[in-house]
């Protein structure tokens, strides 16, 4: 039951990436110049070609996971047309668990935040995409499907799927969608709050292609017209080298880990990004709640 | 076996990926030079103390400056707030970086420029044109570091 053969959607989807690109700069030109930057694209776009690079080295580990877990599976889901709804929802849903573990555990930040290191945040940032996604085991949020007997095969396609789906939503070109369609799905302006450094805005809206997993979780928050986006991460990195941009948060990590005593070692590497033991740093929650508090007499209803 | 299934199910051959990925190099060639021609980017400066302030409350949530010193070319600025507490702003591209200065380690005036360095090799240097302001900083900046 294992010779359903992946579909490689973002394979095919790559040279609309490029036109679509394109089409932004020539927009960017006309109306925002500031909106790209040719280094911070360069970064944006070698950081995604690594990215391939390494995914397709581990290509066949993560393949041999996913098999490993169907061989051992506690049921077998047919390949019907319900089975890929299911499939596609319930990777979705994964998708949303992965990212918000992704920004929340510093062992999984620590190769998300390529994504979020740009202060731009235009289609080619969401082709800034890890180089350590694999090491960092992120894959098992999305394989263990398998166990429940949905086929690899349907479960690397319907992943590649929402991985296209991300694309086009990585855009300040486009405003706000109709109430239904934000409603519902994962658009520009909802992910917009999500690349954001605003305080109102850190840490919400994980979801891949359906905002609901926000809505459902507490995890939503809309954008707002009086505060607008800014994006990047809280320290800003303030250069475009494209090593440092790819381990720089794996060696803070494991530098922290050297440095710390030895019943706060393994905090540093599943704790939030900003936690330290001796409370010197900021994480998204005490930066919120500064913020809030200063804020109080003119905040507004979420 | 389980290697095979695996191989046979997702992995490439490594010429496969040789190919994509010399031709995704050409894309990204194509799509920097594409960025440069259209003159991507802009000319960002600080505008005014106004826009200096916005800039060090979004570097760290409630930094609020009580003495703001803008370089002559607007290309970045020192902000100090009550607490003595002195950030640097500097362009990176088309936005702003800072970063909270803590020692006077590197910190170096010639006449009215000012040269700053925050010991964060990946930072850079930075040298503003204070005008005649650099000397006063220069000197505030002595006590950096010295109270800890």
């Amino acid at each position: 039951m294992t010779n359903l053969q992946p579909f490689d959607v973002v394979v095919y989807a790559i040279p609309a990436f490029i036109l679509l690109i394109m089409l932004e700069m020539v927009w960017a030109a006309r109306r925002a110049p500031e909106k790209y930057d040719p280094a911070d694209t360069r970064t944006s776009l070698l950081l995604g070609l690594g990215s391939t690079i390494s995914g397709a080295l581990a290509a066949g580990a993560i393949a041999a996971a996913a098999l490993w877990l169907y061989d051992h599976r506690v049921a077998t889901v047919p390949v019907v047309w319900w089975a890929w709804i299911a499939a596609f929802l319930l990777d979705d849903f994964n998708y949303y668990w992965f990212h918000r573990s992704a920004h929340r555990v510093r062992w999984f930040w620590a190769s998300h935040v390529n994504h979020h290191s740009s202060q731009h945040y235009n289609l080619s940032t969401a082709l800034r995409q890890t180089w350590t996604g694999p090491l960092a085991l992120s894959f098992a949020f999305r394989i263990w499907p398998a166990f429940v007997g949905f086929q690899p095969a349907m479960l690397l396609t319907v992943g590649g799927i929402n991985l296209v789906y991300q694309f086009w939503i990585h855009t300040e070109a486009v405003g706000r969608l109709p109430r239904w369609f934000e409603a519902v799905f994962n658009t520009p302006s909802h992910h917009r709050v999500h690349h954001a450094t605003n305080p109102r805005y850190l840490d919400r809206n994980y979801a891949g292609v359906l905002i609901v997993w926000d809505r459902l979780f507490g995890t939503f928050q809309p954008e707002r017209d009086e505060d607008p986006v800014r994006y990047g991460v809280i320290r800003q990195l303030g250069n475009f080298a494209l090593l440092h941009n790819v381990f720089h948060e794996w060696v803070a990590m494991l530098a922290d880990v050297w440095k710390a005593p030895w019943g706060h070692k393994l905090a540093y590497l599943i704790r939030e990004p900003g936690w330290s033991h001796d409370g010197t740093r900021e994480s998204s929650d005490t930066i919120r709640a500064r913020w809030r508090e200063a804020h109080t007499p003119d905040a507004q209803p979420d | 076996m389980l290697a095979a299934k695996a191989a046979a199910l997702w992995a490439l051959p490594g010429a496969t990926i040789a190919v994509q990925g010399a031709l995704s190099l050409v894309a990204v060639l194509l799509l920097v030079l594409a960025a440069r021609a259209l003159r991507l980017g802009g000319d960002v400066r600080i505008r005014d103390e106004d826009h200096a302030r916005a800039l060090a409350d979004e570097a760290i949530c409630g930094f609020t400056p009580v003495d703001i010193v803008i370089d002559r070319a607007r290309i970045g600025a020192l902000v100090r707030d009550a607490a003595g507490r002195v950030l640097l702003i500097r362009r990176h591209g088309s936005h702003f970086v800072a970063r909270l200065l803590t020692t006077h380690a590197g910190v170096r005036l010639d006449q009215h420029f000012l040269t700053l360095s925050t010991g964060e090799r990946r930072f850079g240097t930075v040298t503003l044109d204070l005008g005649p302001q650099a000397q006063a900083w220069a000197a505030s900046l002595r006590w950096l570091g010295v109270q800890a």
